[in-house]
């Protein structure tokens, strides 16, 4: 049920994100390297294994996006 | 082969030519370059593929400059002096103007940094391509020498 | 879409810029490359020399360490790219852990000394009275392999694949995983999807036991059922967006179902009086062994879960702050609450410091018992393994990072994780109810890493 309220109110806010964003010229905060959505990936990777031998929960993270969006 | 024989050439015309300065103003139309073939490209310091792209369009820029081929940078940086820093590590041997408040930007267009529009003789715009793929270097060129060929 | 950082371009020009070359050096706003994660599998590059850099190293050395004698870790990370034209990358990831120290086994404590037999069954060990029983067994070395390709398709996609494989004593996965991402909206929106898939082989010292089988004597095999497997499928779904110059934010579902064995073989929960809490005496055999009736744990071979991932990453003025939380819930009935929050802050143009505060709460499994009841009858599961318990930790810590005289990058970070857990109050029995029943955990975090391009 929780799970089910949380992916519609995701795809709500799908719905909404064609208006926004920024032109292609004016990325430049974005393409920063600590800008990226994982910034450090071996540290991401390091607290990935630390957290998943420790605790129940895993994963959650992944994918691109965002950055300058050249080519 | 072309590399080689245009190496010796390049280092000549370098040697020779005085650098071009990079205009204060962002003004740009076509009627001024009526006849020519240019390539207006536009680009930012914080873009890596412009990066690939400068070794390129130095490469047009001399080999088809007495064919009439303009090429112009357009630099769409929010602050110039990050251009300027750009500039040092990758020289620009062609025009570079400054769309400070990226009018020309929005004109043209662009949706990926960088983008490429190739305005022939006779200032009807001829091809545009976004981004910049080492590996599609020869069709772009190819691109040029059509325009290039074409009668004014 | 993110470019990736590519090969040094071939034309003919370039040996002319290249003859005026000077020191490497970053371009103020610090150039980035592709970021494409996929469950734990990570590439970026940071495009800085003057020449389009081929190779690009990450290496990192890390110590984890858990107070009263427990795990220590140390371990040798290193991701290597090789980059291509274009934004193609080919990445190979290798790691090795070394492991020592002792782990919780399952036992409650009691006021008298326990002793208990070792997993491989060669052996017993003891254990002072009013201590946790730890399990000092766990002399081990891991390997891990990761290696992955990843390259732009068409316009707007981004596509990668990459495969996995760990190997340790008892312990093999091998892994194989892809997902592509497209761009929208002027490539302000990306949607990407992605999954993995995993078979991990379990070869415990002396054979898995059968679950709820009693703990026996020394040089007593009759209750191992051989090597186990299990297989993990990965889904997850994603969506990212620019909201302004400044603010990126992504949201990302996943599922996740495990089949197979799932228990931890080497596991116990105590047998205990209905009345007192105390674990039920045992007389252990001429060769050594259990003091008390220990029973093998017994967890579901099915394990279905579901997560709601939120990340935002905000630029105020050269500062960057990076904030994620994670819902997760499953069929085992754990839920769980991630907070994670990193603010870094710049110390002139090369150095910075990042202070890091993370915040995690999950409630126990529906099988999680501190012990099982003699008088009562025996539940279809149970586990005492604290892990699957209800407690809330804490991550605090800095990092330092800085830009060396060659432009590659460098940090070390200290940080400090805290578990503390309770025993759900009807589960405590007698006298279990004035003791100390959870292992909570106490840890330090070291790493240090170095990071260049060539």
């Amino acid at each position: 049920m929780k799970m089910r309220i949380a992916t519609i109110s995701l795809l709500l806010v799908c719905a909404g994100c064609s208006s926004m964003g920024v032109q292609p010229w004016e990325r430049e905060i974005l393409a920063r390297e600590d800008m990226q959505l994982t910034a450090d990936p071996l540290e991401a990777a390091t607290d990935d294994h630390i957290y998943f031998s420790k605790e129940a929960s895993s994963g959650g993270r992944g994918f691109g996006g965002g950055g300058c969006g050249c080519n | 082969m072309r590399l080689v024989l245009s190496a010796p050439l390049l280092a000549a015309m370098l040697l020779l030519a005085a650098p071009l300065s990079v205009a204060a103003d962002s003004d740009f139309s076509r009627d001024k370059y009526e006849g020519k073939v240019v390539v207006l490209d536009f680009w930012a310091s914080w873009c890596g593929p412009c990066r690939r792209s400068f070794p390129w369009l130095n490469e047009m820029h001399h080999k088809y400059q007495q064919d009439g081929l303009v090429v112009i940078g357009v630099n769409l940086d929010a602050n110039e002096d990050d251009a300027a820093e750009f500039l040092k590590d990758y020289p620009a041997d062609f025009r570079i103007i400054f769309d400070r408040d990226a009018a020309l930007a929005t004109e043209y267009g662009v949706e990926a940094m960088p983008s490429s529009y190739v305005i022939g003789r006779d200032g009807e715009l001829k091809a545009s391509h976004r981004g910049f793929k080492v590996r599609q270097q020869d069709e772009y060129e190819a691109i040029l020498t059509e325009a290039l060929g074409e009668q004014p | 879409m993110a470019a990736v950082g590519s090969a040094a371009v071939g034309a003919g020009a370039t040996k002319m810029t290249v003859a005026n070359r000077k020191k490497e050096r970053s371009v103020s706003a610090t150039l980035a490359a592709a970021t494409c994660a996929l469950l734990g599998t990570t590439v970026a590059a940071p495009v800085d020399a003057q020449e389009e850099p081929t190779w690009d190293f990450n290496t990192s050395l890390l110590y984890y360490g858990e107070d009263e004698n427990r795990v220590q870790d140390i371990s040798l990370k290193s991701i290597i790219r090789r980059l291509f034209d274009d934004d193609r990358t080919l990445s190979l990831g290798i790691t090795i852990d070394s492991l020592t120290g002792a782990t919780p086994s399952g036992a409650i404590r009691q006021d008298g000394p326990q002793s208990f037999t070792r997993p491989s069954g060669n052996s017993a060990y003891t254990e002072a009275g009013g201590k946790l029983p730890l399990d000092d067994t766990f002399l081990d070395t891991r390997l891990a392999i990761t290696a992955g390709w990843q390259q732009p398709a068409g316009e707007k996609g981004l596509f990668s694949v990459g495969m996995s494989t760990s190997k340790e004593y008892d312990y093999l996965h091998i892994g194989v995983n892809a997902s592509y991402g497209h761009d929208f909206n002027n490539r302000n929106t990306t949607l990407s999807a992605g999954f993995a898939f995993a078979n991990d082989s379990i070869e415990p010292v002396g054979g898995a036991p059968t679950p709820f089988s009693g703990m026996l004597d020394v040089g007593d095999t009759s209750n191992r059922i051989g090597d186990q497997d299990k297989d993990v499928l990965d889904v997850i779904l994603g969506v990212s967006q620019v909201i302004n110059k400044n603010l990126l934010v992504q949201a990302n579902y996943s599922f996740s179902q495990s089949d197979g064995y799932l228990n931890n073989p080497y596991k116990v929960l105590s047998l205990v009086d209905g009345v007192t809490g105390d674990t039920l005496p045992r007389i252990p055999g001429p060769n050594g062994g259990p003091s008390g009736q220990y029973l093998f744990e017994s967890r579901p071979d099915e394990r279905t879960q579901h997560s709601l991932y939120t990340q935002a990453k905000y630029f105020m003025n050269g500062k960057v702050l990076d904030a994620s939380y994670r819902f997760l819930t499953d069929d085992w009935e754990i839920d769980s609450h991630t907070l994670d929050l990193r603010y870094r802050l710049p110390i002139g143009d090369t150095r910075y410091i990042e202070p890091h505060v993370r915040y995690y709460t999950q409630s126990e499994a529906e099988f999680y018992r501190l012990s099982l009841d003699s008088s009562a009858a025996l539940p279809q599961f149970a586990s005492s393994d604290y892990r699957l318990g209800n407690f809330d930790a804490i991550t605090a810590g800095l990092k330092y990072g800085w830009k060396t005289r060659n432009d590659n990058d460098m940090s070390i970070r200290l940080e400090w994780y805290q578990q503390s857990g309770t025993v759900p109050t009807v589960q405590l029995i007698g006298n279990q109810g004035s003791r100390d029943n959870y292992p909570d955990l106490n840890a330090v975090i070291m790493q240090f890493s170095y990071r260049f391009s060539r």
